[in-house]
């Protein structure tokens, strides 16, 4: 076999792991884990009557959002409103081809990195996505012709850029101390000296938080805000269209776990553990989806413990308080290293 | 075709195609998605050139945070109809023409005199060669370009200083 033919048949079965990983086995059972994790919180016991302990609650989900009727309002603008929810979901699903899921394994003899695309950009390809994805959420509430989606929208549009920036700068500074750009090389350097939560404190608080406010998620739900938008820029969505802006914002939320692990807790790898072979290979893909798993219990925790921002204070957490830490915090990693000198 | 000739061919017939809708287009929203897609084709581009920082700031500066305001102004005004009978100032499409020509004139002339590629596109299989790019960036923001970079520094500095005058001033 011909490297390139060998690169591109290994690239497509990365791709295939990951997606199965994502769309079949976590997002059906993230709604189950986020609605009884609800329960358990409000002290009530959640969905539990379909199959045991309520797990196939999720199937009855998609089969529902699939047979019933999809619903365009009049007066919408029917192209946009129709493909909004797909460019939303179309970024929060390929986020994932810069994040090393696992560490490497042999196949015929070659060693396959278990990244899909290990490139130079990696965070910058992060935020270019989350960016597009923005469109999905501004023009869902444009197109459906309706003063709450639109509200919503705008809503979105402003809390993603302003959050953008915080959750840029306090990547980078991990980026500074690895000396490259790559998701991977930050993996590496963890694995050789520390987990960057502990020396990048500041840093990571900042991104864990701005991932919050990127993904939607209370505290930073604005864009829905159910008391005062009705449902913000999904308002006017019924059926599998709705069905999809819940998917993303479960992909999305995946995809932020996913770059927490890998960029503070170090992510396939465990300390004091070295993987090597194809049983390493494998049991690092492991660690790696315990970790994100770990930290999407989090999210849905933090979703059924804290009350929702009022608007002026999501805009003064983020300008006044994240933006200003994150750049000291820029600042004094790159002047740490520019201390130590070239690595 | 090579695959690279077809990606380039449907990369830069989505972009021409998308800037042509979005001057056509009469719904001022639809104008801002097309260009949107337009620079998504020119992204591509920049990929195929080996170039992923270009194209992953194209995507971020322009598609992320210029178009987006653009869309913000846009719904927040409620500009559905462009107020096309209302062609206030006819000079305007004269001196669009021409800027437009002019622009046009100097790209092409510019790249009939570049003369040959760095890189012959027929031989080394049309690969070219994968340099860290940033780096490189970097030094010459820091080097070569040092005053430009500052002074679009200071630039920015006083378009931020100004809208924060002009929206205070409304205030009171």
């Amino acid at each position: 076999m011909s490297p390139a033919a060998f690169f591109l048949l290994a690239a497509v079965a990365k791709i295939a792991v990951v997606w199965a990983v994502m769309l079949a086995a976590l997002l059906p059972n993230l709604v189950w884990m986020e609605r009884r994790g609800a329960g358990l919180i409000q002290d009530r016991p959640g969905p539990n009557r379909v199959g045991p302990l309520g797990l196939f609650q999720a199937v009855a989900d998609v089969l529902k959002m699939f047979l019933k009727e999809d619903v365009t309002p009049l007066y919408v603008d029917k192209l946009l409103h129709t493909v909004a929810p797909a460019i939303l979901l179309v970024p929060a699903l390929t986020t994932f081809a810069v994040i090393p899921f696992g560490s490497s394994i042999p196949v015929f003899g070659r060693e396959v990195k278990l990244v899909i695309a290990d490139v130079n950009i990696g965070i910058l390809y992060v935020l270019a996505l989350t960016s597009v994805g923005v469109y999905g959420l501004v023009l869902a509430g444009w197109a459906s012709n309706n003063k709450y989606s639109l509200l919503g929208g705008l809503r979105s549009g402003a809390q993603v850029i302003s959050y953008e920036l915080s959750m840029g700068l306090a990547a980078i500074a991990t980026f500074v101390t690895a000396g490259s750009l790559k998701p991977s090389a930050v993996v590496e350097w963890q694995v050789q000296t520390v987990w960057n939560c502990i020396p990048q404190a500041v840093g990571f608080v900042v991104f864990v938080v701005a991932a919050f406010a990127e993904t939607n998620r209370v505290p930073f739900d604005l864009p829905e805000a159910e008391a005062e938008l009705v449902a913000g820029y999904h308002t006017e969505y019924s059926a599998f269209k709705f069905g999809m802006f819940f998917m993303s914002e479960y992909a999305n939320m995946i995809a932020a776990s996913a770059m927490i692990v890998t960029l503070y807790l170090g992510g396939w790898s465990l300390p004091f553990v070295t993987f090597t072979g194809l049983w390493g290979g494998l049991l690092s893909i492991a660690v790696f989806w315990a970790k994100t798993l770990a930290v999407i219990c989090v999210f849905i925790w933090v979703r059924w413990t804290l009350p929702r921002f009022r608007y002026d204070q999501l805009m003064n957490l983020g300008w006044k308080v994240l933006l200003p830490l994150s750049v000291a915090n820029l600042l004094v990693v790159a002047w740490i290293v520019a201390m130590k000198g070239p690595a | 075709m090579t695959p690279e000739l077809l990606l380039f061919a449907l990369a830069a017939g989505l972009a021409i195609v998308f800037a042509l809708a979005m001057v056509v287009e009469k719904t001022p929203v639809r104008s801002v998605l097309s260009l949107v897609v337009t620079f998504f084709g020119i992204t591509v581009l920049a990929v195929m050139l080996a170039a992923p920082f270009i194209a992953a700031i194209i995507m971020i500066v322009y598609a992320g945070a210029i178009l987006v305001l653009f869309l913000f102004v846009i719904m927040l005004l409620n500009l559905n109809e462009e107020a096309r009978e209302k062609d206030s100032r006819p000079v305007q499409r004269v001196l669009g023409l021409v800027s437009a020509l002019a622009l046009g004139g100097l790209l092409l002339g510019l790249t009939l005199r570049a003369g040959k590629p760095p890189v012959e596109p027929s031989t080394a299989g049309g690969r070219i060669p994968a340099v860290d790019e940033i780096p490189l960036v970097g030094r010459l923001l820091f080097s070569d370009y040092l005053f430009a970079f500052e002074a679009v520094a200071v630039l920015l500095l006083a378009a931020a200083v100004g809208a924060l005058i002009l929206s205070r001033r409304r205030m009171d």
